[in-house]
């Protein structure tokens, strides 16, 4: 292996670790709710009303804000060091966690327009 | 006859051969206890001069001969041949260029080891007479100072296979700690500054290959850890 001039940290990296864990911690507190909803509907205890009142209930438009940016940020972070690991080409690395971005961003905003927006 | 070793060790000259091959060899059990380097040797001294591997003090201390041992990292050295799966398939340290059969290139990894300024970094004035440590303080340089450099951690690696040029791998980042937690070191800030990096330090996926090889049952992946924790109480 070619020896390297020391380039220096680059003083990065805490972040991604950071809010990997945090988002982590959030996925798993919120996580198992969408999945006891389900579980209520299809078990009969909440009908169609009902589900959607639970929905539209300001605390739930919160917590299912928190939920969709703590995956958006969980998912995102670990496919960054997917590429990083994998993607050896910098020019290809850039381009596919700049798509990852844009893609991903998009998917929440038009997700949170969903949540904010129905109702009335 | 008494009872026979079988082994298949890689040879590979880049000056003669097109590409690596295994060679088979079969070895007597000299004694009872007999360690892997002790079937290298005899390869070496009565079956064939050619093959070539480090080795010095031959009881887990200089580090030397490292080397990848039925698909496990570890130092022929201190291996007992009596526990090893036969044929004993023994290959040079993975993810180095390959100088010659078991001999690997580890000019990289030194250099790494270099990049951390391994030594005692101190702005006081130096005493009259030593810098002195607690019993407590000197404790924690347990698990930490053992380290001989062998390589056996970082090349078991998968981060340090994809990123080694980057990545400074568990040996570097242990010692890296060790320094650390140096009660008498002065440098703590600047050396946390040189590893935060999404490279040089966060690479490490806490795959824990490093803990698996290491010969001296060191734990490279806490003091990894360790240095991440120092570096998010700085922050926080």
């Amino acid at each position: 292996m070619k020896v390297r001039k020391d380039q220096g940290a680059a003083r990065s990296g805490f972040e991604d670790w950071y809010w990997q864990r945090l988002s982590a911690i959030v996925l798993a507190l919120l996580l198992p709710l969408p999945f006891v909803l389900i579980i209520a509907v299809y078990s009969g205890r909440v009908d169609q009303f009902g589900l959607l009142d639970l929905l539209d209930h300001p605390l739930s438009r919160l917590l299912h804000t928190l939920l969709i940016l703590a995956l958006i940020v969980h998912a995102y972070m670990g496919l960054k060091v997917i590429c990083e690991d994998y993607v050896p080409h910098i020019g290809w690395r850039v381009t596919l966690i700049g798509a990852m971005l844009v893609v991903m961003s998009g998917f929440g905003i038009w997700w949170l327009a969903m949540i904010w927006a129905w109702g009335g | 006859m008494g009872e026979m070793i079988r082994l298949t060790v890689f040879r590979y000259d880049p000056e003669r051969d097109a590409k690596p091959s295994m060679q088979t060899f079969e070895v007597p059990l000299l004694k009872p206890g007999m360690k892997l380097l002790d079937a290298l040797n005899h390869i070496k001294w009565e079956l064939d001069g050619t093959l070539t591997f480090r080795r010095s003090c031959g009881e887990g201390v200089c580090g030397s001969d490292g080397m990848n041992i039925n698909g496990v990292n570890g130092l022929a050295c201190i291996t007992p041949v009596a526990g090893l799966k036969q044929p004993i398939h023994v290959r040079p340290l993975p993810g180095m260029r390959v100088i010659r059969d078991l001999v690997v290139d580890m000019d990289h990894f030194f250099d790494q080891y270099r990049q951390i300024e391994p030594w005692l970094q101190t702005s006081t004035p130096t005493p009259e007479h030593e810098r002195l440590q607690t019993p407590e303080e000197r404790a924690e340089l347990d698990g930490q100072y053992e380290c001989i450099l062998c390589g056996c951690c970082t090349t078991s690696c998968p981060s340090w296979w994809w990123n080694g040029e980057r990545f400074l791998g568990p040996a570097v980042l242990l010692q890296a700690n060790r320094w650390l937690v140096d009660s008498r070191d002065e440098a703590t800030g600047k050396r946390l500054d040189q590893l935060e990096d999404a490279f040089r330090l966060y690479r490490c996926h806490q795959i824990m290959n490093c803990m698996d090889a290491c010969p001296k049952e060191l734990n490279p992946t806490a003091a990894i850890d360790s240095i991440k924790r120092k570096i998010l109480a700085r922050k926080s």
